[in-house]
């Protein structure tokens, strides 16, 4: 390995804050550097503010509920992000699909076929929703309370086609489904 | 609309460029009003179509629209001309893809590292100043200068990080790889600047140790000072002494033909189109006529 390698390798690892403690004396003195940490910051930042404009809705849900920041260092760290904004983007809402929060993860799927759709790739998905999907889109945008979970009934959001797309929500019983 | 032809008509005043990356067209009418070229940022227009990266048609309609007013020049961010392993093809495709549609004057990318072993750092990691690098940057430098027929240009970039082990000085760096390519340098006053702030770089030192005639475009921009660092932000107009030492290199720098000023797009809401109108008027008055007193 030459001594480049070595140092961008180091550098990354440290960045993403995995891997283990580096023995190459330069890469021991950035390690705890506050150097580093505002490298970290400005990395987290641009994959932050990235990640906003493209994906408003998913990123406001998240801020309202607390976690925006956090996820983005997270999927930053565990992933190799993509340099442009729209891979960077689908990705980051794809990591969302296992989401405990069942809102979150049919925001992000919405958005994620927006996305594809914008970018000319197939969109065909289906949506489950614990909620009205019109509804909890509006309170996104406007900053209005969430609309509450519906426990006894659940919403399939269906889209479809190549351009245009066709949406077909249906709303359908819990007891339906086993 | 001020003269692209004299800008270029051998050494006199350098000519006025700054940044736009579409979608304003209110602004863009405004721009070239006052400026000789536009630098378009590839990076900041990418869309992609069926799974390929390509540069937002919309974009590049805009900048057709305007080409025969204004020069147009490319300046690269993802190109990662010092990642160890490989640069990023993909950001080349979108450069082939620039240079099929429109005339550039020149390109030019940053000094630096974004991507190590295909994954993004997600910011730029200036090089170490090795003879080791120097050997790998040069080599694609050359490349370039093979593969587009226009000058290429290399601009440092800040350091954020403490200094790695070195085998040249800052300025002795940049003077290797254009001495060893020909290629051209961007000089970024306000880098130096945050260089001086964040590294003890002694700008007078470096000014006088760099080749100022590969110099070939300036840059200037204002930035923030956050958490103890000055940083590269892009958020703001240029701030006085960064007018001031861009003057000074104005004047040093024979073969200058350019002064850009960058801002982020996302930063015009901020600032307002009469902020960087404003801006570009105050640039062309004080810091390019510089270049006839030296």
């Amino acid at each position: 390995m030459t001594q480049l390698e070595l140092q961008q390798r180091g550098v990354l690892n440290l960045l993403k804050s995995r891997g283990t403690p580096p023995r190459d004396p330069w890469l021991r003195l950035v390690e705890g550097s506050r150097e580093l940490a505002m490298l970290r910051k400005i990395a987290i930042w641009w994959r932050t503010f990235q990640i906003e404009a493209q994906c408003r809705q998913t990123s406001r849900l998240l801020k309202r509920l607390g976690s925006f920041e956090a996820l983005v260092t997270d999927y930053f760290n565990r992933n190799a992000t993509s340099p442009f904004i729209e891979e960077l983007s689908r990705s980051f809402l794809r990591s969302l699909e296992q989401h405990y929060d069942p809102v979150v993860r049919a925001v992000s799927q919405l958005e994620y076929a927006a996305l594809n759709a914008q970018a000319g790739l197939p969109v065909a998905c289906e949506i489950l929703w614990d909620r009205h999907p019109d509804l909890v889109c509006r309170a996104i945008e406007s900053g209005a309370e969430l609309p509450p979970a519906e426990p006894d009934c659940f919403y399939r959001l269906r889209i479809s086609g190549s351009q245009p797309f066709t949406l077909t929500c249906t709303r359908e019983s819990t007891l339906e489904v086993s | 609309m001020p003269g692209f032809e004299a800008a270029f008509g051998g050494r006199h005043m350098p000519a006025l460029a700054t940044t736009y990356e579409g979608g304003d067209p209110a602004l863009l009418e405004r721009l070239v009003e006052l400026v000789d070229l536009l630098e378009i940022a590839p990076d900041t227009i990418v869309g992609s179509e069926r799974g390929q990266y390509i540069l937002r048609p919309e974009v590049l309609d805009e900048y057709a629209g305007v080409s025969s007013r204004v020069g147009l020049i490319a300046h690269g961010i993802g190109l990662s001309i010092g990642s160890f392993d490989q640069w990023n093809h993909d950001y080349l495709r979108l450069l082939d893809e620039l240079f099929a549609r429109f005339d550039l004057l020149w390109h030019s990318e940053h000094l630096a590292c974004t991507v190590v072993a295909g994954e993004s750092l997600g910011t730029m990691l200036s090089m170490p100043r090795t003879q080791e690098a120097l050997d790998l940057v040069s080599r694609r430098v050359e490349l370039l200068q093979k593969l587009y027929p226009v000058p290429f240009l290399l601009e440092h970039v800040i350091q954020i990080l403490p200094d790695a082990p070195a085998e040249f000085t800052p300025a002795g760096f940049l003077n290797a790889i254009a001495s060893r390519t020909g290629c051209g340098l961007v000089l970024d006053v306000y880098n130096l600047e945050c260089d001086s702030h964040n590294q003890g770089l002694n700008i007078h030192a470096f000014l006088d140790e760099l080749n100022l005639a590969a110099v070939v475009e300036m840059h200037l921009a204002g930035g923030v000072q956050y958490e103890g660092f000055q940083l590269d932000i892009h958020s703001s107009i240029t701030h006085e002494s960064t007018v001031t030492l861009a003057c000074e290199i104005v004047r040093r720098a024979p073969n200058l033909r350019a002064v850009t000023f960058e801002y982020l797009k996302e930063a015009v809401g901020l600032l307002g189109h009469d902020a960087i109108c404003g801006e570009l008027q105050r640039l062309r008055q004080t810091v390019l006529p510089q270049a006839v007193l030296q």
